[in-house]
């Protein structure tokens, strides 16, 4: 039966883009429902599937959308048996490498993938063949003509060029890829061996795209490939905000519908959400100055009209910066806002390092979820931190779909292991993992023994299997290296079981986050510092032709449209830059922007 | 799409077997226990859904006996499938699992592998051996235990499991401890993805061998009219049904209202108060009528019934003859596959177990003549050498044993469609058992057909049959069109061709004084003597590059050489049965006792057309005994068919030969009477075989065993 849907629940442009029979191209504006479209889109299509042999295809920016859009459909009662959805790395790891690998000889005779620690480690130890270049210099990312240097000093280039031969090398010689190579080896295979995307393009009816702004350009075409393949039969759905499309230094970018209709070699429509159901009509007409890709926003909340706090403090110092903060949450609180409908950001992570502990420590009355507040590697693809999730939830009924789900994608990595996994159902594995019970304290040390009581429950002997070994080893290496930073912050009660256990938790407390990382999350209040030329934009991007004017625009837009409600801004003062350049001055755009701010 | 090859490596009787199959209908043909079943089972671990369960859980048993020890090899089971592209959207799903890419990104060919290996620990351990180290081998091998295999699908490999090379490769040379570093290889192909389920995706019936056809019409679960019915009864019209649906409740209430019922069940509670009293009763008992109301439950309760041929009685199942049971059965079961057929799956199979079991040989003709379903592959088993005239021969496996060891023969394989033309004629023409032969010999006429059976009886003591040895008369001497089939790349089975060379037992030029019907005998004479110049000229030169197949040449012709080879008497035995005239009979007695070619030579022909050569040779058949002498190159030929003869064989033919040279009745001769003791150690493998062949010139002076004997490798 095809899915449905009431008024109440979908608007009617969201209902019009779900119901789009071809290819279509949708740009949403901030709180337009975009995740909502996407969901009920992939359950109307799966809906609609004529065939148990086609699937649709969901790819979302990280795995937690990936999650949290699984489990709303399930919500919706739509079979999703029929539902491939994850990033673009598991996507190509799934349905290209593993299938297809042996058509690609560097890595026919099997692969593993490093996680990001075991990369860090490895190229940290390079960058001391090279004088003055360190781990930070490394970024990088593949376009079909080879790799491209995130490092914007091209004075380093020769030097990283270097590294990243040594690098490549390395890992070739123990046959290991990393995130970068996974799409990599991806698009060559997809060149080389042109039925791939033939035969994909004939399984998936549907491939949507979700944040495409943030897409890289090998990712675009490894999509567009099989798309082109299904010559109109495979539909493509594409949906995200050019104007925050703030990942460029990682080579994402908003491609332009007509240049992804070339790619694709389909007529793709060009369709928008253009109403915001999040932000108030004040907030709105506030970010909108932002734009950097003229966009229609309507205000269409219910609370529209509320008359919204918006503040830009440039006079706080750098040291009272956080008795600000506290002075702001406290303000919330006592406005009736809720503890996790408030956000706390700044551009990089080093502003926030200890601003937590130190928030934590001021406001012993709230929970904060922010950075350090995760005292685990949380690599996706390690087997070990798959099975971590089980290891610290509990068994509840709230919690039975989801850990159902992660125990059969632990029954499969141990089928692809070859590990002996004769006739183990997830019901089974749960079943062996409710009955470890250990009296341990330690986070790390507790998922240590879990993990050897579990394997030997079940049987299996993990040590003489190299691929398990390795993936525990990095697990625990990069998790202790984590918790060890994150005491020596002060944050001694990081290491125990009790806090490893709320990572899995549904968010409670306050969110401290940085601007990338928050991405696609709303909130009531949104305070955010550090709004500093250097910062936003990066300095790197100051070397741009406009200055880095684009880069910093999208920052601020994003950072405004995340607020429901109340927008707090602080350019503090006497931050010092590196040596001896004095302090960084406000955010340029930001200064100069006239608006009439409330005091607070 | 359609499965093109199938191979078996290490599973159950087979070492290492290659089966091709065509579109269409095949046929895999085989004595009993030339694993026949084992191949139909291999198929259905990999592709019939209800089967699938079972590839996880092969154990000891099903690894080849003939390997000694199983630990640390591999059951690899293969299927090839053809006739797959990329570009149908309804192969896609499977293509992507299973389709192997070729250059330029086209798909034709997919494959799909079932894997028994040990896990990747035991592989890791392997591989780190040192080469050669035998100790280190067995010391991992000895710990092996079947809980430490496990089974593999995978799709898309490339390797030709059959390949000794590359079996060992992959897997280690066990004889000589040597191991690859490497523990994956991309030959194996990927892994099947879990979003595949390739016995899913086809559609698979599987006939068993009718054995018991009755008890499987009462059984619920393998009732074939059930299985038809419930694929109906889910398209019933609901109004339709309703009306039948009231009438059974009506029904119920009216039985249940019956007063018979009512006073039973007033009994009942009586008799139970009485006896266990009021307290100890069930509260409630009542007596209802179960006829079911629901469509599938009343589907459920139809029965077929038969009149079987003309009578005018229908009766139900088990009263039906068996051939009639079984028709049915084959029948329902065919009207099954044909509605899984209509549902559109990627690939239909239908795979039957010996369909000979019980049915009349007319109506198995009759039946695979017509079988048939376009689009569907269809593969049945069978040991009837005529359903085996009926099949096309370009399709055809044959499976044959060797000891524990099974293989499978594609007779057909690069044969030109000439030759594969000739073939099928005469098997068309022939009823002929030629393909199930162990080894076979080929004959050009009526006469050896009769005479060569009767003589090896006789004189060896053992039967053709016994020796494993399928006599076939060509009828002409056009043997190339047969013995094609026994080929290193076909049969693999030794054929002995017996013919004439043909020469001439006299000069074949006319001489003045002959008359005129020498001069025509002399002339047919000569015209034989250059065909058969020619024959043995061609046969030569054909078994010198095939292994499998010798000729075997008569000097003159069979009764000139029978004649020649010691049995004149034989011959003047029959002289006053085939003449009446006195005169006539001495004339032939004294030429067939003359010693001269010229004169026994064409009077035993003489005689033999005179008579008919199959009747002459019915005639003589009937005075072979075991001194009739079997012609050398009729011996030589029997010897190479049967290959190497084992221990008791030889023991056999000796202890027949030791029968009929003691002299009934009288002293046992001492050298008779040691011979026979020496035998038996033989026997006892105490002495050897050149022992007791040279111990046989003593105690059988001057038999014909000797020759065979010497013969004898």
């Amino acid at each position: 039966m095809t899915f449905v849907w009431t008024e109440k629940e979908l608007s009617a442009e969201q209902s019009d883009a779900v119901r789009e029979e071809r290819s279509i191209f949708l740009v949403a504006c901030p709180g337009s429902g975009k995740t909502r479209t996407l969901t009920y889109k992939i359950a109307y299509e799966l809906s609609r599937l004529d065939s148990n042999r086609k699937f649709v295809v969901a790819l979302t920016y990280t795995h937690r959308a990936a999650d949290e859009i699984h489990e709303r459909i399930e919500g919706l009662g739509v079979d999703t048996s029929q539902l491939w959805i994850g990033t673009i790395h598991s996507f190509c790891l799934e349905w290209i490498l593993k299938p297809y690998a042996i058509y690609e000889p560097a890595i026919a005779h099997g692969f593993r993938i490093i996680d990001s620690h075991e990369q860090e480690k490895l190229l940290e130890e390079l960058c001391r063949t090279q004088r003055g270049i360190t781990y930070w210099d490394c970024d990088y990312y593949f376009t079909d003509q080879g790799y491209v240097l995130g490092c914007r000093d091209q004075s380093k280039h020769a030097r990283l060029q270097a590294i990243f031969a040594l690098y490549f090398q390395q890992l070739a010689d123990n046959r290991q890829i990393d995130f970068e190579l996974i799409l990599y080896y991806a698009s060559r295979l997809i060149r080389s061996q042109p039925q791939i995307a033939k035969v994909l393009a004939n399984i998936f009816q549907w491939v949507l795209i979700d944040e495409y702004q943030d897409t890289k350009r090998i990712q675009y075409e490894i999509v567009a490939a099989i798309v082109r393949a299904g010559a109109e039969r495979t539909q493509l759905f594409v949906v995200g905000d050019p104007n925050q499309a703030i990942f460029g230094s990682l080579g994402g970018f908003a491609m332009s519908v007509t240049e992804l209709q070339r790619l694709c070699g389909v007529p793709i429509k060009d369709r928008a959400l253009t109403e915001n159901y999040r932000s108030t009509d004040r907030l709105i007409r506030y970010f909108s100055n932002f734009t950097v890709q003229a966009t229609v926003i309507h205000g269409a909340g219910p609370d529209r009209a509320f008359s919204s706090t918006i503040s830009y403090n440039t006079v706080v110092g750098r040291d009272e910066v956080e008795a600000e903060l506290v002075r702001i949450i406290r303000l919330s609180a006592a406005q009736g806002v809720r503890p996790e409908q408030i956000c706390v950001l700044a551009p990089w992570w080093i502003l926030l390092a200890g601003v937590t502990r130190r928030l934590a420590g001021a406001l012993p009355e709230f929970h904060f979820d922010g950075p350090g507040m995760v005292p685990f590697s949380r690599d996706q693809e390690n087997f070990w931190y798959r099975l971590s999730r089980i290891a610290l939830t509990q068994a509840s009924p709230d919690q039975h779909v989801r850990r159902m789900r992660w125990a059969n994608e632990v029954i499969r990595d141990l089928g692809n292991e070859g590990l002996n996994a004769r006739g183990m159902t997830a019901k089974q594995l749960l079943r062996e993992s409710n009955s470890v019970l250990l009296a341990e304290t330690d986070g790390l040390q507790y998922l240590r023994l879990y993990f050897d009581a579990l394997m030997v429950r079940l049987g299996i002997d993990w040590q003489s299997h190299r691929l398990l070994n390795e993936h525990h080893r990095a697990f625990f290496d990069s998790s202790a290296a984590k918790v060890e930073r994150l005491r020596r912050e002060g944050s001694s009660y990081i290491g125990e079981i009790d806090f490893f256990r709320k990572v899995f938790q549904h968010r409670s407390g306050i969110t401290v986050n940085t601007i990338h990382g928050v991405k696609g999350a709303e909130f009531d209040v949104v305070i955010a510092f550090g709004l500093l030329q250097g910062m936003v934009p990066h300095f790197s991007e100051e070397d741009e032709a406009d200055g880095g004017v684009t880069s910093a625009k999208k920052l601020l837009y994003v950072v405004g449209s995340r607020a429901r409600k109340h927008l707090y801004l602080i350019s503090e003062q006497q931050r010092r830059r590196g040596g001896g350049r004095g302090a960084y001055p406000s955010t340029e755009i930001l200064a100069e922007y006239v608006f009439d701010y409330d005091a607070v | 799409m359609h499965i093109s090859k199938l191979t078996l490596v290490n599973y159950r009787n087979f070492a290492n077997a290659t089966l091709r199959f065509k579109q269409g209908v095949n046929t895999i043909i085989g004595e009993n226990g030339a694993g026949k079943s084992n191949v139909l089972r291999a198929i259905r671990l990999m592709l019939d859904d209800s089967m699938v369960r079972a590839s996880y859980r092969l154990d000891e048993s099903d690894f080849y006996r003939g390997l000694g020890s199983w630990r640390g090899h591999w059951i690899i089971i293969s299927v090839e499938f053809d006739e797959v592209s990329a570009d149908e959207a309804m192969q896609a799903l499977f293509v992507h699992g299973t389709g192997v890419g070729q250059a330029g990104g086209v798909v034709a060919c997919a494959t799909y592998n079932l894997i028994f290996r040990p896990n990747k620990q035991i592989r890791m351990n392997l591989a780190a051996l040192q080469n050669g180290d035998m100790a280190g081998m067995n010391a991992i091998l000895d710990r092996i235990t079947i809980d430490d295999y496990e089974t593999l699908f995978t799709g898309k490999s490339t390797a030709d499991f059959s390949d000794q090379a590359v079996y060992q490769r992959i897997v280690g040379d066990f004889d000589n401890a040597l191991f690859s570093s490497e523990v994956e290889f991309l030959e194996l192909g990927a892994r099947i993805p879990g979003t595949l389920s390739v016995a899913k995706e086809v559609s698979f019936t599987f006939i068993q061998a009718l054995r018991d056809v009755v008890s499987e019409f009462h059984s619920n679960r393998t009732n074939p009219l059930l299985t038809l019915l419930k694929s109906k009864s889910g398209q019933i019209d609901p109004l339709q049904f309703q009306p039948i649906v009231e009438r059974a409740r009506q029904l119920n209430t009216e039985i249940e209202r019956l007063q018979d019922v009512q006073t039973v069940r007033s009994d009942i509670v009586q008799t139970i108060h009485g006896a266990a009293g009021q307290t100890y009763s069930p509260a409630l008992l009542s007596i209802k009528s179960d006829l079911p109301d629901e469509a599938d439950l009343l589907f459920q309760s139809l029965k077929l019934f038969v009149g079987e041929f003309d009578t005018e009685y229908e009766g139900s199942i088990h009263e039906l003859s068996l051939g009639g049971a079984n028709l049915i059965f084959l029948t329902l079961k065919l009207l099954e596959f044909k509605y899984q057929h209509e549902r559109q799956p990627l690939a239909n199979f239908l795979l039957i177990e010996e369909p000979e079991a019980h049915l009349h040989t007319h109506v198995q003709k009759t039946l695979f003549d017509r079988i048939g379903y376009a689009q569907a592959q269809i593969i049945y088993s069978t040991h009837s050498s005529h359903i085996s005239e009926v099949c096309n021969i370009k399709s055809v496996n044959i499976l044959g044993r060797t000891g524990n060891k099974c293989e499978a023969f594609q007779p057909s394989a690069s044969l030109e469609p000439e030759q594969i033309g000739n073939v099928q004629r005469y098997l068309d023409a022939v009823r002929s058992n030629l393909l199930f032969a162990k080894s076979v010999l080929l004959v050009e006429g009526d006469a050896e057909e009769i005479l060569i059976p009767l003589m090896v009886k006789q004189v060896l003591g053992v039967s053709l049959d016994e020796l494993g040895i399928s006599l076939i008369n060509i009828g002409s001497t056009g043997f190339s069109n047969v013995s094609v089939l026994f080929h290193d790349e076909r049969i693999r089975r030794r054929c002995s061709i017996i013919t004439d060379l043909d020469a001439a037992f006299m000069d074949p030029n006319p001489l003045p004084e002959d008359d005129a019907e020498t001069v025509a005998f002399k002339g047919k004479l000569l015209r034989a003597q250059v065909s058969g110049a020619a024959r043995r000229v061609t046969l030569d030169a054909e078994a010198a590059v095939n292994a499998w197949v010798r000729p075997f040449f008569a000097a003159h012709t069979f009764e000139v050489d029978f004649v020649a080879a010691g049995n004149v008497e034989k011959v003047v035995s029959s002289v006053n049965a085939v003449y009446s005239q006195a005169a006539t009979q001495a004339l032939s007695t004294a030429q067939l006792r003359s010693g001269d070619p010229a004169q026994y030579g064409r009077r035993v022909l003489t005689m033999a057309n005179h008579e008919g050569k199959g009747w002459f040779a019915i005639r003589l058949g009937k005075l072979v005994d075991h001194r009739t002498v079997i012609p050398s190159y009729i011996r030589q030929a029997i010897v190479f068919a049967h290959g190497s003869f084992s221990t008791q064989l030889i023991f056999n033919i000796l202890k027949h030969r030791v029968a009929v040279n003691n002299p009934a009745g009288s002293v046992v001769p001492p050298a008779l009477q040691t011979f026979w003791e020496r035998l038996m150690q033989y026997h006892a493998g105490a002495i050897d075989f050149h022992t007791i062949r040279a111990e046989a010139a003593i105690g059988l002076p001057n038999d014909q065993i000797l020759p065979f004997l010497s013969d004898l490798p």
